[in-house]
């Protein structure tokens, strides 16, 4: 055996390990994600249907191809697993990560993860690296940070600095009734990025956002998240659950192509500054 | 990258994008001889656009204690060392300050914080910069201006620093909000263009609808003036009070207001205008306008670390007492012809510095009505007269807003009401 076939297949055996004691490790599809038929998706990172689902260890690359770059690489790789039910498809990706990173500061940076499909399944697939000019890509986000908000960690310097003292915000004043709707507006006119409604500020009731892009430097908030999905810190690493409705012209039996990023938060990866994948095959199980 | 021309370095230099000016530059002159550090400029800007939840880190004027301090700490020693790694001991200024629009204080020929090339990989692609720590950002001000002992005595002050009356140390406070560059660092970093420089007024404002957070910004600004917001997951800075350099402010009745940082000045050290630019980004020649007086032809207010090459719009007048190596790192090479004219000013520097604090409103065109002689002296050797000339202020709208006097009225508080207030 080739060194680099005894790495590849080391970094396999170690994705399966993440799994987790006792649970039966699923097979393995080298080749391609395929995503299996079912009637109903598995709602959490911890559904026994992810046991026989078949495994796919995606390869991840720095992004050293355009600015602000990565060059000195982290996460090695991440574990894909995938389920359909015909309109939706779910992805459940796995990784290693020795730190937790789910705190928003000044110089703190969150875990993430994001899975890209085309907008549009066609045989002629766009740029891997964000799509291109005309040919969108869509891109579904979930954030450590994120995830730990939906948990019901407060936003507040609290989560930060435990023993921070604060003397008064007016907007908590005792004259205004807490939720009421003028203490709410006047929280809200001095968070700039609410009142503009950048889905990054919040309030936020799912740990995913969904984005749209067509080259690099070019992400844009879909209009709407429809996504959803919920992510699980444990055993040293992350399981991620990513559900997203099946892309335009995606049919179940059908392929296109999918990719993923993983951030690692701890070594202040944000932004075009990730490990990614290139294109990998997606195959749409059907019910027949 | 472009390569354009930065008056305030003597020379052309690179930049990511075109060279793009704004018809009116938002720019602003600190006397800091003047400055008492008493933080109402802090405080002006903290109670108006920082006091909510996420943003308790946030100064975006703040006033810091020179040379010990900083906010966050040592923002500009960092920001040097990396320049000086990047090009060890060529961060050099060539040539004299002289009349040349193209080159008033000479020539830098060290590199920009845009110019670091072999610096800027593999993290930062296109600004030499770093990310402060978030204990960098939270004490504003710790030790700065505590008594300290001699380095490693305990328990005891340092018996030098009380000596009187002759000053072996020295600090001086130096007051700062954003520069809203003609460079924008910020903006050169933002890989998603969230970042943008207004053409009416030249401010430098974050797109609160497309910013992601990435931080490219923080990292990129030598004058560490952007800042993140932990519970909005995106970066947020000094916005110049725009609404009211809009006139949108009802006191001002429509007409262009200076910030609040500015207007809270009660040592009346600040002073902010709006400039004319000529598409080449130099200055339009309007000799009346009290910031193209000081900055132009007194040349007695110079840029905050001119050779970072951001071209910041922020202008000081440099502290007398202040050791002229300090000083000229900090200000460039302009540093002793602006004391010059500040330790001894003619008539008119003098009327000009008159205007500071009269008034809320923008100055846009100042005149000066002679008045008679009233004051004759020596000073350290120099013959002075001082002459009780009028100094009037004109707005936007060329109508008068204020005018002034050199020998400022003396009011006595009656017998009656001494120890009264």
């Amino acid at each position: 055996m080739k060194p680099r076939h005894f790495i590849f297949l080391a970094a396999v055996l170690s994705a399966s390990a993440l799994a987790g004691c006792g649970k039966k490790e699923p097979p393995v599809s080298e080749a391609e994600v395929k995503a299996v038929f079912e009637k109903s998706l598995p709602s959490t990172v911890d559904d026994k249907v992810w046991e026989r689902v078949p495994a796919h260890p995606a390869k991840l690359l720095l992004q050293d191809m355009v600015e602000p770059r990565l060059l000195q690489a982290s996460t090695p790789f991440v574990r894909v697993q995938s389920v359909t039910d015909g309109r939706k498809v779910a992805f459940l990706l796995t990784w290693k990560d020795a730190t937790l990173d789910d705190v928003p500061g000044p110089a703190l940076f969150g875990d993430a993860c994001a899975v890209q499909l085309p907008a549009t399944t066609a045989a002629d697939v766009p740029a891997p690296q964000m799509g291109e000019d005309g040919k969108t890509v869509e891109i579904t986000y979930w954030s450590a940070i994120f995830q730990a908000s939906v948990n019901g960690r407060k936003d507040d310097i609290h989560a930060l600095y435990p023993r921070a003292a604060v003397d008064h915000y007016p907007f908590e004043a005792p004259s205004l009734k807490a939720g009421s709707p003028p203490q709410q507006e006047m929280a809200k006119r001095y968070a700039p990025a609410r009142g503009a409604e950048n889905p990054m500020a919040g309030p936020r009731t799912v740990p995913v956002q969904d984005l749209l892009a067509d080259g690099p430097g070019t992400i844009r908030f879909a209009e709407k998240t429809v996504s959803s999905g919920s992510g699980k810190y444990s055993g040293g690493g992350w399981t991620v659950l990513l559900v997203r409705p099946l892309p335009n012209g995606a049919q179940p039996g059908g392929r296109t192509q999918v990719a993923f990023a993983v951030w690692e938060g701890s070594r202040q990866e944000v932004g075009a500054r990730k490990m990614r994948t290139a294109w990998i095959p997606l195959s749409l199980g059907s019910a027949q | 990258m472009a390569n354009v021309h930065n008056w305030q370095i003597g020379r052309e230099m690179n930049y990511p994008y075109e060279a793009a000016f704004p018809k009116r530059q938002f720019a602003f002159v600190f006397n800091i001889n003047r400055c008492i550090a008493c933080q109402s400029c802090t405080m002006a800007c903290k109670s108006t656009w920082t006091f909510n939840k996420g943003q308790e880190h946030m100064w975006w004027a703040n006033v810091e204690t020179k040379p010990y301090g900083g906010y966050p700490q040592f923002w500009d020693m960092k920001t040097l060392e990396l320049l000086e790694k990047a090009n060890p001991g060529a961060q050099n200024w060539s040539g004299k300050p002289g009349a040349d629009k193209k080159q008033p204080y000479g020539k830098f020929d060290g590199i920009t914080v845009f110019e670091a090339q072999k610096m800027l990989t593999p993290d930062s692609a296109r600004v030499l910069g770093y990310l402060p720590t978030d204990e960098e950002w939270n004490s504003p001000n710790i030790y700065e201006d505590n008594p300290v002992g001699k380095k490693g005595v305990r328990g005891e002050l340092d018996k030098e620093g009380v000596e009187l009356p002759e000053h072996k140390t020295w600090f001086f406070y130096l007051a700062r909000i954003c520069n809203h560059c003609s460079y924008p660092a910020c903006l050169a970093a933002c890989p998603r263009k969230a970042i943008y420089k207004r053409p009416e007024d030249g401010i430098v404002l974050i797109d609160q609808e497309q910013c992601r957070g990435y931080r490219k910004c923080v990292e990129a600004c030598p004058y560490k003036k952007t800042m993140y917001r932990g519970n909005t997951r995106v970066s947020e800075k000094c916005i110049a009070c725009y609404p009211r350099v809009e006139g949108k402010d009802p006191e001002t009745g429509g007409q262009p207001m200076e910030t609040r940082c500015m207007t809270a000045c009660i040592g009346q050290i600040r002073m902010q205008g709006l400039v004319k630019m000529n598409r080449d980004g130099s200055w339009t020649e309007d000799r009346y306008n009290p910031l193209y007086y000081m900055i132009h032809v007194a040349k007695v207010a110079l840029p905050l670390y001119p050779q970072f090459g951001t071209s910041p719009n922020g202008f000081y007048i440099p502290p007398r007492w202040v050791p002229r190596d300090y000083l000229r790192q900090m200000f460039g090479p302009g540093v002793d012809e602006a004391i010059e004219r500040y330790t001894y000013p003619d008539r008119e520097l003098l009327a000009v510095l008159q205007l500071f604090r009269r008034s809320n409103r923008i100055i846009f065109r100042y005149q000066i009505k002679e008045g008679p002689k009233v004051y004759e002296a020596t000073l350290r050797g120099r013959k002075i007269t001082l002459y009780n000339d009028t100094v009037i202020a004109y707005g936007q709208d060329g109508k008068e807003i204020f005018r002034t006097t050199i020998d400022e009225p003396l009011h006595v508080r009656p017998g009656k009401h001494a120890n009264s207030i």
